[in-house]
């Protein structure tokens, strides 16, 4: 059940009418159901994985914090850790590393038993590990007091419009939405409703448009130089658009509801730097992996080096945490070894084109370097995006000695005008530093508005949907 | 709630609106034959039954398909070259296919030129297409003929289809061909009740007709939907028709990912009775079989020499197979409507030229 599907608008359509008519209590039993309805949809045999998640961690919760004994309470976060990890490292990873072993053994000359693992991947098992991990290391932290109610825990692990593919919400963000009788209002419902409009457009105008051009020249034996360049940068906006598209119609479902879901995408290609980039994509992960992971291991309390080493750990694990292949861990390395560059050589604090608001000559500092970056970013697109390692060094080859020519298909003309339209929101939200830049607006303005995003959203929806990127992690 | 009902409110009117400005620009630009592309974009949305009855009434509109590959007229057409040609006793390419496969054959006589040709092709023909050219014209063909039967992965879905109207949901041109099915050993025929573009004009006068022609599709074509065929009323709206295109295509994809899938029709084992028995009918009568597996640039199409390499090979039947001499992933070897570069048609040229005499 795609966002992009009738049959969920559908599917909401009788949620949101038996949400509006129950009292808050059954309002969160029917979101249960709904969510298990919703992930059953997808093969409910997974839903035992998260009902054992939601099982584990909501006793554990509850035991840790009325244990005062620091090995006790320790021993219980390793037990939360490894069921979770352990779900995580069967279903996503085992495959990936027995493969590998047996490639590893070939190469010196040993053929290994030729069996191969095909577990399938149970759909937002990456998100809804990590969201509940968070609950267990809050609480052992102690800046978290675990909730009473099971169901409204179980809610909590299952809420269905981020139960796929995130925002990875925080317990102490998300839960008090759940305890506490939610505010319905009008004005609420509408802004959901526009970030559905744009989360669609985004999704299914710009990200599917653009899709079978990059996976043309993905497929291609022997794409030129500007073909592989194209493709880059496209990759680069269809995975913005399709990522930040789902969290946007996440978010805005949600928001009918009158829950308020974090923000996960910031303008991330407005970025000069890695650091800022972090900042801007994929919020919910990123903070995770700093406050579990970075800030666990020793941040930047150790000196330069240690820090330099945190940092490559993190984004490596971040990177691994997309997926179980080769090319995550190199797209992690990446990042990692950026945002190590960064830090050595400008300073954890200083921003490229920094105050660029004060002067003209600033503006097309920051205009230069945010250009720039976009590249080195997209440049760690086609690592993520690459079938295997040899098309990296393929296709990093052919950047630079590539044949000449351009054979990428042509993008449709929808997903260039959402394209334009797109640049133009997020360059509002950019330059008004606030999301909401329309709210204040005259109510026969927003209406024009509203109404070409339906028109536009309509113009550009002919091409065939597919699933959300980030379903697959 | 008193603001939000209002915007909803402007939100509808504007809406309405933009759709009545675009509807009067459309109108205007069609009128003085101006942005042509644009119009077409926006009529790809309209009911299969308002683009036939749209092309009917105007036959001179651009991208008039109505009368584009009826059977029929193919077939009258045959017996007239054949009639004409009959003082010539040389042997000819007689091809059963589309566009793919008539660029390559082009191109092998420009290369050759002796040989002669003699093509029957359709836009996008699905095999049951040509196939059923093959199996209708034969009273047109002599011993020591090359035929040439051309299979495109990418319509082998339509194979469940009874004419381009409900699979090519954009552009229907409305001839038609039967469904094959096997029974037992061999292949049984379901014959569409229109077969020409003159029994479609007359559909209007015979409403018995029409609506046992409706229920054929509705029952033997598994593309029919309401969804496309229905609710014509919604086509004075160009919002509406883009909406329309959207669910209508959707609806195609599915349909073809669900047959591809090997649900609904077993269109395997269709394609490879198929070649078989277009092979030795072929043979029967003294002429050369040659099957064209036109693999094209979709990486969801069926892998249609996989599928019929064993009758190929069983039965030593004369094929080329694109796929082996070109790799259909590099875009490098398409244009951007999808056909062959001409570059590569004559690298195809080439090897058909090995495989004649």
């Amino acid at each position: 059940m795609l966002f992009t599907e009738p049959k969920f608008w559908a599917f909401f359509a009788v949620v949101s009418l038996a949400y509006v008519i129950l009292p808050h209590r059954v309002q969160n039993r029917m979101l249960l159901v709904a969510s298990y309805v919703f992930y059953g949809a997808w093969d409910w045999r997974f839903l035992s994985l998260i009902m054992l998640s939601t099982v584990v961690d909501y006793l554990i919760g509850l035991r840790m914090h009325s244990t005062v004994q620091e090995t006790r309470r320790r021993w219980l976060l390793f037990v939360s850790l490894a069921v979770n990890l352990g779900m995580l490292a069967v279903f996503k990873y085992l495959g990936f590393f027995v493969n590998s072993f047996q490639n590893m053994l070939a190469g010196f000359g040993y053929v290994a038993d030729p069996f191969t693992l095909s577990i399938i991947l149970p759909v937002g098992i990456s998100f809804y590990t990590f969201q509940t991990l968070s609950y267990t290391i809050d609480i052992y932290r102690r800046e978290l007091k675990p909730v009473r109610d099971f169901l409204d825990f179980a809610l909590f692990v299952a809420f269905f419009p981020q139960l796929v593919a995130g925002p990875i919400e925080r317990a102490r963000n998300l839960l008090p939405n759940i305890t506490a009788p939610r505010v319905l209002s009008w004005e609420s419902a509408g802004r959901g409703v526009v970030l559905c409009l744009i989360g669609l457009i985004k999704k299914v105008v710009i990200a599917d448009g653009l899709a079978p051009s990059v996976d043309a020249i993905y497929a291609s034996p022997g794409p030129t130089r500007l073909d592989v360049i194209f493709a880059t940068w496209l990759f680069a906006i269809q995975i913005y658009c399709d990522f930040s598209g789902y969290t946007d119609i996440a978010r805005g479902v949600a928001k009918m509801l009158g829950f308020r879901l974090m923000r996960n995408f910031a303008q991330p290609y407005f970025a000069a730097d890695p650091q800022e980039f972090w900042r801007r994509w994929h919020i919910s992960l990123s903070t995770w992996l700093r406050d579990y992971l970075y800030i666990s291991l020793g941040g930047n309390r150790g000196g330069h080096w240690k820090t330099y080493r945190n940092l490559m750990a993190t984004m490596t694990l971040g990177g691994l945490w997309h997926g179980a292949a080769w090319n995550f861990v190199a797209w992690g390395l990446y990042q990692g070894g950026l945002l190590a560059f960064h830090r050595a050589f400008v300073g954890p604090h200083r921003r490229v084109g920094e105050g660029a608001r004060r002067s003209a000559l600033g503006w097309v500092l920051r205009i230069v370097a945010i250009v720039l970056f976009f590249q080195v970013v997209s440049y760690g697109w086609l690592l993520f995006r690459a079938s295997s390692f040899g098309q990296i060094v393929d296709f990093t080859r052919r950047i630079f000695y590539g044949p000449p020519g351009l054979t990428i298909p042509e993008p449709p003309f929808p997903a260039l005008v959402g394209l334009g339209f797109l640049l133009i929101w997020d360059l509002c939200i950019e330059l008004s530093g606030n999301v909401k830049f329309y709210a204040s607006w005259h109510p026969i303005i927003r209406a024009g508005l509203y109404a070409g995003m339906i028109y536009l959203l309509a113009f550009g929806a002919t091409t065939q949907t597919s699933a959300f990127i980030y379903f697959q992690f | 709630m008193k603001k939000t009902a209002l915007i909803i409110g402007l939100t509808l009117v504007f809406l309405a609106l933009i759709d009545l400005s675009v509807h009067a620009v459309l109108r205007h630009a069609e009128a003085s034959g101006r942005l042509g592309s644009l119009v077409a974009f926006f009529e790809y949305g309209r009911s299969v039954p308002g683009k036939l009855a749209r092309w009917q009434d105007n036959p001179t509109l651009r991208g008039n398909l109505f009368d584009v590959s009826w059977r029929s007229a193919i077939l009258d057409e045959s017996v007239s070259k054949f009639a004409d040609g009959s003082a010539d006793n040389s042997p000819t390419i007689r091809s059963y296919g589309m566009s793919f496969v008539n660029n390559i054959i082009k191109r092998a006589v420009e290369k050759r030129p002796g040989l002669i040709s003699d093509s029957h092709a359709g836009p996008g023909a699905p095999p049951n297409f040509t196939y059923a050219l093959f199996q209708d014209d034969r009273q047109n063909r002599r011993p020591g003929d090359i035929v040439v039967l051309g299979i495109l992965s990418s319509s082998v879905p339509a194979m469940a289809a009874l004419s381009n109207r409900t699979w090519v949901f954009e552009q229907p041109a409305p001839f038609t061909y039967p469904v094959y099915w096997p029974e037992g050993e061999g292949l049984r025929r379901v014959e569409p009740l229109i077969n020409s573009a003159d029994a479609q004009r007359a559909l209007s006068d015979n409403p018995t007709l029409q609506a046992a022609w409706r229920d054929q599709l509705a029952s033997e074509d598994l593309f029919h939907a309401y969804s496309t065929f229905g609710g014509r009323a919604l086509d004075a709206s160009p919002f509406l028709r883009l909406v329309r295109r959207s669910v209508g295509t959707s609806h195609v994809a599915k349909t073809e990912a669900e047959i591809l899938a090997g649900t609904h029709y077993p269109y395997d084992t269709v394609l490879r009775r198929m070649v078989s028995e277009f092979a030795r009918t072929a043979r029967e009568e003294d002429q050369i079989p040659i099957v064209m597996l036109i693999q094209s640039r979709d990486p969801r199409d069926a892998d249609i020499l996989a599928i019929t390499r064993p009758v190929l090979e069983a039965e030593n039947i004369a094929y080329l197979a694109t796929a082996e001499h070109f790799d259909p992933r590099d875009a490098s070897g398409f244009l951007p409507d999808g056909h062959y570069r001409p570059r590569v048609d004559d690298l195809f040229a080439d090897r058909f030229l090995d495989l004649i005499p």
